[in-house]
């Protein structure tokens, strides 16, 4: 499969008043063709950023400090507001995680997808109602229904799915969904996570797939890059990941979740905090809470080892020195 | 439809409270309008005040008697039937509703052109501090305007008067339109004289935009700041919708929608008028009618007045809260209304 995607050494970081958060540090992926690829990542550890950086969409008080960010070959890094305005929705979609009301809360959801359209040179307001139904009735919504309602009146599963329609409907090459199943009952996310990978296995979209949960990385991704304190530390497809994880921090990860045969005293938090982002420790950003730590890692940061073909590890213990 | 009979019923009591209310302080307010007349004839034509005092009652003969509560069952009987009585002192003997009829358009005129021009501006400039919060542009507007806001307009109305009317003449030192300009209009020179009405209003609504627009803007720009974190801003950047239609209908809409309330009191208020203004400028409008009937101790005009005032703001508040769902559909209520 060939990349669509491929984030190089990218930097990114926050003004703060006590200095800069160094949210995402160094991170360099692949996004590959009609696959999807799962992010996952405690709270702050910069995937969300990795995220509105792909968009070109961060905060005012946000920068990138250097790296590239290739679509198709072309740099979104150096791209001005004119030409991303071609690739935002139309080639790269977003779905945001319902809860943070995305949606104005004084326009109905028919407006939403009437402005998005025309936004981007679509003035057939049949062919748009048309559009958007067949992709409500797929998420299984009503759409005479979803259409006439307010934000405030829909359910968050609901309007997730709405968010998602929302995504699908200029028909991008690339879809992000950030934590499109948090806050949502387990139900509804179970619900949710079925049609997403419904959805990929008729349109075959390639999507990243950002969480904090990495059960549910199983259930949707093919490949799996692991975030901590906005660096990558291990990226690798789903399989080999969760039956040989490699680095320390992705082995702790997988031992924290909750399992339904093993008893309770299998799961392992991971004992400290994640560290200060404006100013992280020196080397390895995981040696004060890594149980493998040795001298090198205090001082000096892993070098990433290809340990087999697509299963990349940033870590000491398996650079050859 | 019940919520709007309910929500009527409710504002029919409050003003029915305030009514009663402003009555009752108005009695208890030390003088009457006999005295307050007796004491001017002792100033004016040096006469015993025991004179004079006979001379004031003779002249002013509609001063209410009997016990105060059967003034009070009186006045309130006569007032819903639309008779808000005669004045005493201040234009002994003309209708109430008519001193007021003649003065209600002037304030009125003076009062919605500047909350209008206040309103919009303050709308505006408080935008654009918002979108530019932390600069330098940003943090000396909120310097000037919380400086303008602590000034009061008595202090405004007398410099502008003093710099712009007397030190350079630029416009009237007071009253509603000149002479001349009547006459024009009965020629039929209707341009002629709303010009100089126009001109007569321009320092009154100069004074009430300079000491209003700084409240609308700072709450604006609170108000903006807000909007402008929420997460549907973002996701409308993401999905590329144009920045006009952003400013416009993302942000402007949710952050006018805490002030609208606000504005819609002010419509209520605007009745009123503003006393210091009106008494600085001898702008002839309810403010101006206001000053007079209390240090007159007018006591039917002075409740007319008031009266006047509580029913507006009492309607606009309650026309605040029906239109509200309008532009807020969250607040909306389901089926019935």
């Amino acid at each position: 499969m060939d990349p669509i995607l491929e984030v190089r050494n990218l930097h990114v970081v926050y003004r703060s008043p006590r200095g800069y958060v160094r949210a995402v540090d160094g991170v360099s992926m692949t996004v590959l063709d009609g696959e999807v690829l799962g992010i996952v990542g405690e709270s702050g550890s910069g995937k969300t950023t990795l995220a509105l950086t792909i968009l070109r969409i961060l905060p005012s008080n946000a920068k990138i400090v250097s790296g590239s960010i290739l679509f198709r070959g072309s740099d979104l890094v150096s791209m001005d507001e004119n030409a991303l305005r071609d690739y935002r929705w139309k080639r790269i979609s977003m779905v945001p995680q319902a809860a943070l009301n995305a949606l104005n809360p004084t326009m109905k959801i028919l407006d939403h997808v009437l402005e998005t359209a025309q936004a981007h040179g679509i003035r057939d307001r049949k062919y748009v109602i048309e559009r958007i139904s067949e992709l409500l009735q797929m998420l299984r919504l009503e759409p005479e229904r979803v259409l006439r309602s307010y934000p405030h009146e829909l359910s968050g599963g609901m309007k997730q799915r709405v968010l998602i329609a929302l995504a699908l409907f200029l028909d991008p090459e690339l879809i992000i969904l950030d934590e499109p199943t948090t806050a949502l009952d387990v139900l509804t996310q179970r619900f949710i996570l079925d049609l997403l990978k419904d959805l990929h296995r008729k349109t075959g979209k390639t999507m990243i797939f950002i969480t904090h949960d990495i059960a549910i990385i199983a259930d949707v991704a093919d490949r799996v890059g692991v975030m901590y304190a906005g660096k990558m530390v291990e990226i690798g497809d789903v399989y080999t990941i969760f039956r040989d994880p490699k680095h320390p921090y992705t082995k702790a990860l997988i031992k924290s979740i909750p399992s339904l045969v093993g008893s309770v005293e299998d799961m392992k938090p991971i004992p400290g905090f994640p560290p200060d982002l404006i100013n992280p420790p020196p080397g390895c950003r995981f040696h004060p809470r890594c149980p493998y730590a040795m001298d090198v890692c205090r001082s000096r940061e892993p070098p990433a080892v290809e340990l087999r073909p697509g299963h990349v590890v940033w870590c000491w213990l398996y650079a050859k020195r | 439809m019940r919520w709007i009979v309910r929500r009527a019923i409710i504002a029919f009591l409050t003003v029915f409270t305030a009514m009663t209310l402003s009555f009752f302080v108005i009695k208890a307010m030390p003088g009457d309008p006999i005295d307050a007349l007796a004491q001017a004839f002792v100033r004016q034509y040096y006469m015993s005040y025991e004179e004079a005092y006979r001379l004031a009652l003779a002249a002013a003969p509609f001063v209410p008697k009997g016990p105060v509560w059967k003034q009070y069952v009186e006045y309130m009987t006569k007032f819903f039937r639309g008779d808000l009585g005669v004045s005493i002192s201040f234009s002994t003997g003309k209708k109430v509703a008519e001193i007021l009829a003649d003065a209600i358009p002037w304030t009125v005129l003076v009062v919605a052109t500047s909350l209008v021009i206040s309103f919009l501006m303050g709308i505006v400039i408080g935008m654009v501090m918002a979108y530019k919060h932390g600069s330098k542009l940003d943090s000396s507007l909120i310097v000037a305007f919380s400086i303008l806001r602590s000034i009061p307009e008595y202090i405004v109305a007398i410099l502008l008067l003093w710099i712009l009317a007397f030190q350079m003449g630029l416009f009237p030192t007071g009253g509603r339109y000149d002479y001349w300009a009547l006459e024009l209009l009965k020629k039929g020179d209707v341009l002629a004289f709303l010009g100089n009405v126009l001109w007569h209003a321009a320092l009154p609504i100069l004074t009430w935009i300079i000491t209003h627009i700084s409240g609308w803007a700072l709450a604006m720009r609170g108000s903006t700041i807000g909007v402008l974190g929420e997460d549907f801003i973002t996701y409308a950047k993401v999905r590329g919708l144009p920045s006009r239609r952003i400013v416009i209908k993302y942000v402007g809409k949710n952050a006018i929608l805490p002030l609208f309330t606000s504005f819609m009191l002010s419509l209520g208020f605007m009745f009123g008028g503003s006393i210091f203004i009106e008494f600085i400028f001898s702008y002839q409008g309810v403010g101006w009618v206001l000053y007079q009937s209390i240090t007159q101790r007018d006591w039917y005009l002075m409740l007319g007045a008031f009266n006047i005032i509580i029913i507006a703001v009492v309607l606009g508040a309650l026309l605040a809260d029906m239109l509200y769902g309008f532009l807020d559909p969250r607040i909306r209520r389901g089926g019935t209304t």
